[in-house]
């Protein structure tokens, strides 16, 4: 009855056990019900858990691929608060494991642009996987707003727009304000002299 | 070689929404990286294009031709939006073409590479993407100009690679159409 599902890429290997939920009618080789897993990475200790661990690993590295897709990578954790994953400061990624354990130290992993593209891979494979019938809370892929794209565009491009209406503003004010405003009418009888007078009579 | 296998295709994002201009320059850029990568990237796609079953959508290389020309940095230029059932057509193949050069995406990102063998893979690649630039891309656009020059172009293409590497397979459709929707386009 215990299913093993394993998926394979260059720099880890990702193992879910389990069993089908035989109480919602599952059999066969489907996978209802997670039992523990384990996920192997070359020169770096075995991470093992269980389903809320795994759970909490996707619901932080799945985004953070998405974010990076767009080259707008940032800080995100898991609901739970169980997984960190942000840029680490030298290049590459920076994965931070909370135990659930009392008195262990959180496990820290430093994962390159490769190491990082498998670990995506093995969990695409196990969410999009036909044999495990378990649904995850997984937030769905959606497009970034503006403001969490606006670094793509560079900061001179980004500003000359406003930099350019603001002047626009200042250059007709300043015009308006020298513009010359017409004189008052001169009261009837008063600053014209007989000589001064238009169309003199003859 | 191109699997013969068809992949099992996820659902599509809820938009139907067509592809804004920026999205569109980042999809054509990623088929061009494809072909720098692979010397047969143009044959491939068409072949990946019957497989998928787009044999309707693109059936020939001029066909392929006519919606990748809705990039605006191509030297010719077709004007209106593209059809989201095409660029989800081309969405899928490209997703399938990153999958199979996948050891290659791999091999460039990675850090476990020796300095020069990474050196000498990231050469050749960029004369190879150079080279499809200047024959298809306006040299007069900025962002053509910005995608070959500097330090800023060769962080752009770091990030069409990684990008390709991150949308490779089943999983990274929804996740590539999605940040090619993205607003600020």
């Amino acid at each position: 009855m215990k299913q093993t599902l394993r998926f394979d890429q260059i720099s880890c290997r990702l193992q879910v056990e389990g069993l089908p939920d035989v109480s919602t009618g599952q059999s066969g080789d489907g996978l209802g019900i997670i039992t523990g897993w384990s996920l192997q990475w070359a020169g770096r200790p075995e991470l093992e858990g269980k389903k809320e661990h795994l759970v909490a690993l996707m619901q932080a590295v799945l985004p953070y691929a998405r974010l990076l897709v767009s080259g707008a990578g940032r800080a995100l954790t898991s609901q739970g608060q169980e997984v960190d994953i942000a840029p680490a400061a030298g290049g590459g990624h920076q994965l931070l494991l909370r135990s659930s354990q009392p008195g262990t130290e959180p496990l820290r992993v430093v994962l390159d642009d490769a190491e990082l593209s498998d670990l995506v891979r093995v969990l695409d494979q196990l969410r999009l996987d036909s044999r495990l019938l378990l649904k995850l809370d997984l937030p769905d892929d959606r497009p970034l707003r503006g403001r969490e794209v606006s670094h793509r565009i560079p900061r001179r491009q980004r500003l000359a727009a406003p930099a350019a209406a603001v002047l626009a503003l200042a250059l007709s004010t300043a015009a308006s304000l020298l513009w010359p405003t017409p004189r008052p009418p001169a009261p009837a009888g008063q600053g014209l002299t007989q000589a001064g007078k238009l169309n003199p009579p003859r | 070689m191109v699997s013969p296998s068809a992949p099992p295709q996820p659902p599509a994002t809820a938009t139907d929404a067509p592809l804004p201009r920026r999205g569109i320059e980042r999809l054509d850029l990623m088929l061009l990286c494809a072909e720098a990568l692979d010397l047969n990237g143009a044959e491939a796609t068409l072949i990946l294009s019957e497989q998928l079953g787009f044999q309707d959508l693109i059936p020939n290389r001029v066909e392929l031709w006519k919606r990748r020309c809705h990039n605006p940095l191509r030297r010719q230029v077709r004007r209106g939006t593209l059809a989201a059932a095409d660029s989800d057509a081309l969405i899928r193949i490209l997703c399938t073409q990153c999958e199979r050069l996948y050891p290659l995406l791999r091999a460039l990102l990675s850090a476990a590479e020796p300095d020069d063998i990474a050196r000498q893979r990231w050469e050749l690649f960029e004369d190879r993407l150079a080279g499809l630039v200047h024959e298809r891309m306006n040299p007069r656009r900025g962002g053509v100009q910005r995608l070959l020059e500097g330090a800023e172009g060769a962080r752009q293409r770091r990030q069409l690679i990684l990008a390709m590497a991150l949308a490779a397979g089943n999983g990274g459709f929804a996740r590539l159409k999605a940040s090619l929707m993205d607003a600020g386009a």
